[in-house]
């Protein structure tokens, strides 16, 4: 009984060895100057958690703001409510998925079309159709709107052109006329992010600058005002983001024309160079051969390279003579990059210059995205480039984020908040979240 | 057309016997001495702690004694208030000496199996560091056969040639989602060996102070086709080929020590030792893979380690002809230099202290018992390859016991 005795004290003490805990004292997570009560997130498809080609449940779930506004609840943030689909339609409006890869190594993607939350659409005399997704009615921070530019934000009748817009207005297209910047004002909030703009831009850009266009910088820098002014009417604190450089994204660095010439010429050697239909000034385009200097859109058919085209001067391959030039909306060429490029740039001086007129703190998405096309990252272990699938940064649809790189933007606007502001709001642990899925 | 490129999925593994794992407990009297014993003798642990004093001993020894080692690291991910702990998971050093010699003899031949290097550490796979390490298991063995001669009657001297079985099972996370989103499993796993030598030379002073020297010469063991197994998503299985395996070497480095002996009553003695580890021959780990892809290739970090010195102290206290009290401690500078801290073993210099209690039983059987307490301070580390950042403290609790019979 007495060696029991001691050997219980001796299990004991092991036990309590076990129990031991280190202890790293952290100081207690504070707001600063700001205050985190009511935050509200301003912007685009990027907001909304748009990925993959699409709006749906899981990249809502994964949403910049929803990751900050998480953590802002460790210093006085409220609940953070995303107008969320539904778990029986958590595809939403449908996505891209990864289901494999050809022999040569390309992805194969197919559109996932199940359990989608399309109710119907609309058509919009002298606009198209409209597809209507189903309504969401409870309380709403995230404000996030696929496709919506800057210039939409004060026109009345937006409400019945955009589905996802639509989505979370009470009203049916076409009867809606409440502004996105009244709609996402109405109730009163303490803190916002915004990043609107890009779309000013990159619709433009990713239509190989034909099927829209650049939004007037002056035009541009008075709806900031107005945006801004509205914003912090009462005193509101916040964060903006610039608007980054189109070509740091692999929907344009992923199908080069060096890479398809390469093909051409496996089969045909005496394919010289690719033509292209591009911008000479203005308006006005002309056919040339492309250079490196010009960049492919990833969605851009490859197999209809050499294909045979009926023309005046009789059949010739497609994109390999001046005369049968690769389609404009799938090229966007030198000049007009350049023009992208001066836009987004004197968008961002905008941005800039307004938010430190009004005290707001900056996240410089431009130099951030610029410089992981550049040098690349490396965050815990995982390294992190702008390659389209193997970069871990960007989704399916060459353009928006994977879950990984919306929780590495998260941090940056955390970091660029507590550095305005003197919080000290929790940076997201990024290996919780993947970057493309694979099969 | 669209080229995806597989590259650097895989960066290198993080893998070092650092001297968070030189685990320093090689014999429970000389633990409850601050882990002092070179320049002293008390029993058949003088295989390792010095060779040259085995011959000394005034007996033969048959000893054997285990130290469960408690390691709690905590990883604060900077910009966060999170803790990350290592789970709760025991490692066993342990330590085996014989020393046999003619009565009265000149010489004597001493065996020790004892383990100076290994660790255990595990941060499960849902922590911020999970693609950089997630768990290791890391043992080496050392056989040590040894052979002691007196010199005359205060000098002796004495060598031991070293085996080392050593072996690693290493596991991290690889950054490839599979369709429900979860990361890919790399584990590394395989033993090898490596050969080393040492030897030492014991004096006994006019004035009673005993001094000792030794070296211990460097180890390189080579883990030679260790399995490489990966678990990633289907479509990407041809880029990490199974099966596959490794090769790495790592140099375990020598350590030149000296230490001291004061004796000044019958009744205590006190000791003091300083070593100096060159844990700078560690400059680069890499590991050589037998199917290499773009997204698998061999790898090579670097450690660029430095040397690191150790200074301990420990006293004795004989409170009865039976009973004796123990208790030291020390200070050992880290071997990492800063951005080179993973979380394997989150070096960094420590304190420590000791105390053990060792009672004689009929002359011949003695049993000792020791605890340590090592402190690794706080370190605010972002690692210059894998750019992990935050905060590492680590505490470490070690009872330990041996027995130990002597004629």
């Amino acid at each position: 009984m007495k060696t029991f005795k001691q050997h219980i004290y001796i299990i004991a003490g092991l036990l309590l060895l076990g129990a031991c805990k280190t202890e790293i004292h952290t100081p207690k997570p504070v707001a600063g100057s700001a205050d985190f009560s009511r935050y509200i997130s301003v912007g685009n498809s990027l907001t909304a958690g748009y990925a993959d080609g699409g709006l749906y449940l899981a990249g809502q779930q994964v949403s910049y703001p929803s990751i900050i506004g998480k953590q802002m609840q460790a210093v006085g943030g409220g609940t953070f409510a995303q107008p969320l689909f539904s778990s029986s339609q958590a595809n939403g409006s449908g996505y891209l998925s990864l289901t494999g890869f050809n022999a040569d190594g390309t992805p194969i993607t197919t559109p996932v079309t199940t359990n989608l939350a399309i109710r119907g659409q609309q058509a919009i005399p002298g606009f198209g159709n409209v597809i209507l997704y189903t309504k969401y009615t409870g309380d709403i921070n995230n404000y996030g709107v696929p496709g919506i530019k800057l210039m939409h934000i004060t026109y009345a009748p937006y409400g019945n052109l955009n589905g996802y817009f639509e989505r979370l207005l009470p009203g049916n297209s076409p009867t809606n006329s409440t502004t996105y910047l009244d709609f996402v004002t109405a109730k009163p909030f303490t803190f916002f992010s915004n990043w609107l703009g890009n779309n000013d831009a990159l619709s433009y850009a990713t239509s190989g600058g034909a099927g829209d266009v650049l939004t007037d910088k002056s035009t541009f820098a008075y709806l900031y005002n107005v945006l801004i002014n509205t914003l912090t009417a009462k005193g509101q604190k916040g964060v903006v983001a610039t608007i980054p450089d189109v070509t740091s994204i692999p929907y344009f660095n992923t199908i080069t024309v060096s890479a398809i010439l390469t093909g051409v010429q496996k089969i045909n050697p005496a394919a010289k160079a690719l033509y292209i239909n591009a911008l000479v000034a203005g308006s006005t385009y002309a056919p040339r051969a492309a250079t490196a200097n010009d960049l492919i859109v990833l969605t851009f058919p490859t197999s209809k390279i050499g294909q045979t085209v009926s023309t005046p001067y009789g059949p010739l391959p497609y994109g390999l003579t001046p005369y049968t030039p690769i389609d404009n909306q799938y090229v966007l060429d030198e000049k007009e990059i350049a023009l992208t490029q001066d836009y987004v740039t004197a968008y961002n001086t905008t941005i800039k210059t307004i938010a430190a007129a009004k005290g707001l703190a900056v996240f410089d998405a431009y130099t951030f995205l610029l410089n992981i096309k550049k040098n690349g990252m490396v965050v815990d272990g995982v390294s992190i480039n702008s390659n389209y699938i193997s970069g871990g940064l960007f989704s399916l649809d060459g353009v928006h984020l994977t879950p990984r790189g919306y929780a590495i933007v998260a941090n940056e606007f955390i970091k660029a908040i507590n550095n305005k502001y003197n919080s000290t709001i929790p940076e997201v642990n990024i290996s919780d979240y993947n970057g493309v899925k694979f099969p | 057309m669209k080229k995806v490129l597989l590259l650097a999925l895989f960066l290198a593994p993080l893998m070092a016997f650092s001297q968070g794992f030189q685990v320093n407990l090689e014999g429970q009297k000389q633990i409850g001495m601050g882990h002092t014993g070179v320049g002293t003798l008390q029993d058949g642990a003088s295989v390792f702690f010095n060779p040259g004093a085995v011959a000394m001993l005034p007996e033969n020894y048959l000893q054997g004694g285990i130290s469960p080692l408690f390691f709690k690291s905590d990883f604060n991910p900077s910009g966060t208030s999170v803790q990350n702990r290592t789970a709760n998971k025991v490692a066993t050093p342990f330590e085996f000496y014989g020393v046999w010699g003619p009565k009265s003899s000149f010489w004597k031949f001493g065996l020790g199996v004892y383990t100076p290097f290994g660790g255990l550490t595990d941060w499960g796979n849902t922590w911020q560091g999970k693609y950089v390490l997630e768990s290791l298991n890391l043992k080496a063995v050392y056989f040590q056969p040894t052979l002691s001669f007196k010199l005359t009657d205060f000098l002796s001297i004495g060598g031991g040639f070293v085996y080392n079985h050593g072996s690693v099972d290493l596991t991290r996370a690889i950054p490839v989602a599979n369709s429900s989103g979860d990361p890919g499993q790399a584990e590394l796993k395989g033993s090898g060996k490596g050969y080393g030598w040492n030897a030492g030379l014991y004096f006994k002073t006019q004035s009673g102070v005993t001094i000792g020297i030794t070296h211990r010469s460097k180890v390189n063991t080579t883990i030679a086709g260790g399995n490489a197994i990966f678990t990633v998503p289907t479509s990407l299985q041809s880029s990490f080929p199974q099966p596959n395996s490794f090769t790495s070497t790592i140099p375990l480095p020598a350590t030149n020590s000296i230490g001291f002996g004061f004796y000044p009553s019958r009744k205590w003695i006190l000791a003091l030792d300083v070593n100096l580890v060159q844990w700078d021959v560690y400059k680069t780990l890499s590991f050589d893979y037998k199917n290499n892809t773009a997204a698998l290739q061999d790898t090579h970090s670097a450690r660029n380690y430095q040397q690191a010195v150790s200074v301990r102290g420990g006293a004795q206290y004989k409170a009865t002809t039976n009973l004796a009290l123990r208790f030291g401690g020390g200070y050992a500078s880290t071997a990492v230099a800063d951005g080179y801290v993973t979380p394997e073993a989150p070096d960094a210099n420590r304190v420590y202290g000791t105390l053990g209690l060792g009672y004689t039983f009929a002359k011949h059987l003695d049993i000792d018992i020791s605890f340590e307490y090592e402190h690794l301070m706080q370190r605010t580390q972002t690692n210059i390859e894998s750019q992990l950042s935050g905060t590492f403290k680590t505490n470490v609790y070690i009872p330990g016991v041996s027995l130990a019979y002597h004629w």
